[in-house]
């Protein structure tokens, strides 16, 4: 064959590597630790300002206290049909109530923080966004942080607030339906059911599921042996779109 | 740690540092250095502060170590007894070379010792030993049968008749006279009807010099083409042009039909007017503005009604296109061909198949149609192969998901530059178009990477370019994919949009020759129609980058960061134009 080349061509695109460890070790049993649970999946109360679906950094807070039926999403990197239906399939916040009434954990904070992380700016959530929520747990007394997220970038988004939280001195999981990227943007635990990109957190109206995933995460915040351990969940949920 | 030899070679200009401590009198070597590709993390971590004195590593090999030096410490001048001097990089283009590396090379040196042939009985031995043949003489012996390579043999080809068409009218009659497309406004009464998802639909024309209105998101651009003769990918077709169809969108609370961001605002800000996608500079655009029931925007049957209601506009017009007999102001003859004995390459075009908008027809009956064709997502999103033609005969339509800045739009695929540039191009084979989805959940896209695998290896081929639309999610299989050709030893160019915001969120040592598509001053998913997408620059790059790792000739590894200076040098080297940024002043 013969070929045209052209020698000093430079690849264009950089190819990432998994940032530095960042792990805190959970030093009490479940039943009396304070879980958090935040997400990247767009969700926030009908009555504030929708994210900006093309990107936004900012985030919403969200009192424990709020009826899911106060919840909605605002995300554009899916489809939204699964939490129309029910709000628990990303941020499973009457499962979490139901965990504290059955003495699984211990409480819940008074309050959580939302964002949407669909293409996500990586330095604003790293340097602003990440840091800002990380504190205002902690302030809480917060030992267990959840997150799920919704999309690629959101999952990249969803993992950069969690090492955050992490390096703030709490012990954190990603519930990712795209392991993956939360492997390789470095979350320091990940659990992983075989579920769609916007039922992160288990089929809609499906409790038995969501409690069931809700729970083994919780077990691999304990379990976990080091950072980025991944651990699969046996649940599997096919959105048939 | 110190490094190998190898990974020395590709960081001779990087900065040295030393591994581990080192004491005076050391000849500086590749055990000495550490690993310039850590340095990012080590600084990160506090381990490393590069110093602006620092020499590189060409500059310190074979030096001796005049005192003791503590381990990751950059190396300078005055701890060394001599300093090398720096390789100068090459100013000027450099020449495209021919290059034919594939071919094994010849020995240079005949065997030694004697031939020995013995026969016993003979009779009637009639040997014809080629002039200039020496037996077990010394000179090169030919690499094999000499055989005329890339000589073109035509499969199919397909004329685009380009129907020149200078004026719109929305009337009461649907007809082209004198070059005047006329649409029967109440068309949109029966359009509708095609879908209950839709509630109704307007139809106006937007001139070239009055785009300054304003527009609901734009959902996709789509050329008028109609089948006159054989199927898609063969015979006649006829292409209007000078003019297309925009479709736009809402539900009924005016919720803008898009997934990430939209492009509402006045026309001329929000379409990248040129683009492959797009409508171009002089093009009459034909307003096709659909409303769908509330709250289906973000599912796939809601913006699906939008398309198909609106397809059942453009078909009234294609069949008028086809009784037309207009002046062709250009003919295109497409050829499917084979060029036996040239590199086999194949392009993979990854398509959104996450439902909702994220979804495609393929193979519609006529082209860019909505009818007749079935959707990737409904296939299971598995990779489908298409011939050059049928894709440049209209055998996508898109229903153009993700971004506006980043999503390709129905027009883009039937005049797709690097479907183009291959085919065109007489060094190499382009045997296929593989279309592939990427599903929404992470096993099926492993799944579907694994079935490209497969297709990849049987196909036999020397080289392929990976493409996607969009960022994000979908670029875990698109990093798969690029493993999948990578571990078979296929070399392999990937093409996306990346830049600041869609930064790959995954990555695999296959993907070390990448072209970025972005088009956004920060780096962003702009709100631009068809601003970041595949253009002829990036074929032209991605297809020389291809060439290059086919023949065995470097392409150095991408910075830390997406730097606009590096596709702009590679332009340049290529005498393409410069990638200018448009600057919107997004910042998510």
């Amino acid at each position: 064959m013969n070929l045209t080349t052209v020698e000093g061509m430079r690849s264009e695109i950089f190819v990432p590597v998994t940032p530095k460890p960042v792990f805190t070790e959970l030093k009490k049993p479940l039943s009396e630790c304070k879980v958090a649970f935040i997400t990247a999946g767009g969700i926030h109360k009908k009555d504030q300002t929708p994210f900006n679906t093309s990107g936004d950094f900012s985030y919403r807070v969200i009192p424990f206290d709020t009826p899911s039926s106060n919840l909605m999403v605002t995300h554009g990197g899916f489809d939204n049909s699964d939490i129309n239906k029910d709000v628990n399939a990303m941020f499973p916040i009457d499962r979490l109530h139901e965990l504290v009434a059955e003495g699984f954990i211990g409480s819940l904070p008074e309050e959580t923080y939302t964002f949407m992380g669909g293409g996500g700016n990586v330095e604003k959530f790293r340097n602003e966004t990440g840091p800002e929520i990380a504190k205002k747990l902690k302030a809480q007394g917060v030992d267990i942080v959840l997150c799920t997220g919704g999309c690629g970038t959101c999952h990249r988004s969803a993992t950069i607030v969690t090492r955050c939280c992490e390096a703030e001195g709490m012990s954190c999981c990603v519930i990712a339906a795209l392991p993956p990227i939360a492997r390789q943007q470095g979350a320091p635990r990940i659990t992983a059911p075989h579920v769609p990109i916007g039922s992160n957190a288990g089929e809609p109206n499906n409790i038995p599921m969501q409690t069931a995933i809700l729970k083994e995460s919780l077990e691999w915040v304990r379990d976990c042996p080091s950072y980025n351990g991944l651990k699969v969940l046996p649940y599997e949920y096919r959105h048939n779109v | 740690m110190s490094i190998t030899k190898d990974t020395l070679q590709k960081h001779l200009t990087d900065p040295a540092v030393f591994c581990c401590r080192r004491a005076k009198g050391t000849v500086i070597g590749a055990d000495d250095l550490e690993d310039p590709t850590l340095f990012d993390d080590m600084v990160d971590a506090g381990l490393l502060t590069l110093s602006d004195d620092g020499l590189t590593i060409e500059e310190v090999l074979g030096s001796t170590l005049l005192q003791d030096v503590e381990a990751l410490t950059p190396i300078t001048k005055d701890v060394l007894d001599k300093v090398n001097a720096k390789s100068v990089p090459a100013e000027a283009p450099a020449e495209p070379v021919k290059a034919s590396p594939a071919a094994p090379a010849a020995p240079t040196a005949a065997p030694s010792g004697t031939i020995h042939l013995k026969i016993d009985k003979l009779e009637g031995l009639s040997l014809d030993i080629p002039a200039g043949t020496i037996l077990g003489a010394a000179g090169p012996l030919p690499a094999g049968p000499t055989e005329k390579t890339g000589e073109k043999k035509v499969i199919r080809k397909l004329i685009k008749k380009h129907i020149k068409i200078t004026d719109v009218e929305i009337s009461d009659k649907t007809a082209i006279e004198d070059g005047k497309i006329f649409i029967d406004g109440s068309i949109v009464e029966k359009a509708v009807k095609e879908d209950p998802l839709c509630v109704s639909m307007s139809l106006d024309v937007i001139y070239p010099d009055k785009r300054h209105v304003y527009t609901d998101t734009i959902m996709d651009v789509a050329p008028i083409a109609t089948k006159v003769e054989g199927e898609l990918g063969e015979g006649v077709t006829k292409v209007a042009d000078g003019v297309v169809f925009m479709l736009t969108g809402v539900d009924e609370d005016g919720v803008q039909i898009h997934e990430f961001g939209s492009s509402e605002g006045f026309l001329d800000e929000k379409m990248y007017f040129g683009h492959p996608g797009c409508a171009d500079e002089g093009d009459i655009i034909i307003r096709c503005h659909a409303v769908i029931k509330r709250l289906t925007g973000m599912t796939r049957p809601g913006p699906f009604a939008a398309h198909k209601c609106e397809d059942y506009i453009i078909q009234a017009v294609r069949n008028e296109l086809k009784k037309y007999d207009g002046e062709v102001v250009r003919e295109e003859v497409c050829e499917d061909l084979r060029r036996k004995g040239n590199p086999r390459v194949v392009l993979v075009k990854e398509i959104m198949g996450q439902g909702a908008m994220h979804d495609n027809v393929l193979c519609p009956n006529e082209p860019c149609s909505v009818m007749g064709g079935q959707k990737n997502v409904d296939l299971g999103n598995v990779p489908i192969v298409l011939t050059p033609n049928q894709v440049r005969d209209g055998s996508i339509h898109a229903l153009t998901c993700i971004g506006p800045a980043t999503k390709e739009m129905t027009r883009h695929y039937i005049r797709e530059p690097l479907v183009e540039g291959l085919a065109n191009d007489d060094e190499l084979d382009l045997i296929g178009v593989v279309f592939v989805g990427s599903p929404q959940v992470n096993d099926e896209k492993l799944w579907v990477s694994d079935r490209l695998g497969s297709l990849l290896e049987s196909l036999d081929i020397d080289g392929c370019i990976i493409t996607t639309e969009g960022f994000g999610n979908n670029h875990i299989d698109f990093i798969q994919h690029i493993g999948q050709a990578g571990k078979r030893g296929i070399p392999v160019v990937g093409v996306s949009f990346c830049a600041y915001q869609g930064q790959l969120v995954v990555g695999n040592p296959y993907a070390d020759a990448m072209v970025e598509e972005n088009m956004d001053h920060g780096g962003f998913e702009n709100d631009v129609a068809g601003c970041s997408c595949v253009t002829k620059e990036v074929a032209a790059r991605a297809i020389q980058m291809l060439k290059n790792k086919m023949a065995g000739v470097p392409i150095a590894a991408a910075p830390k960061k997406w730097d606009n200076a590096v596709i702009n040098a590679n332009n340049k080297l290529l005498g393409l134009p410069e990638t200018v940024l448009l600057d919107k002043g997004t910042l998510h």
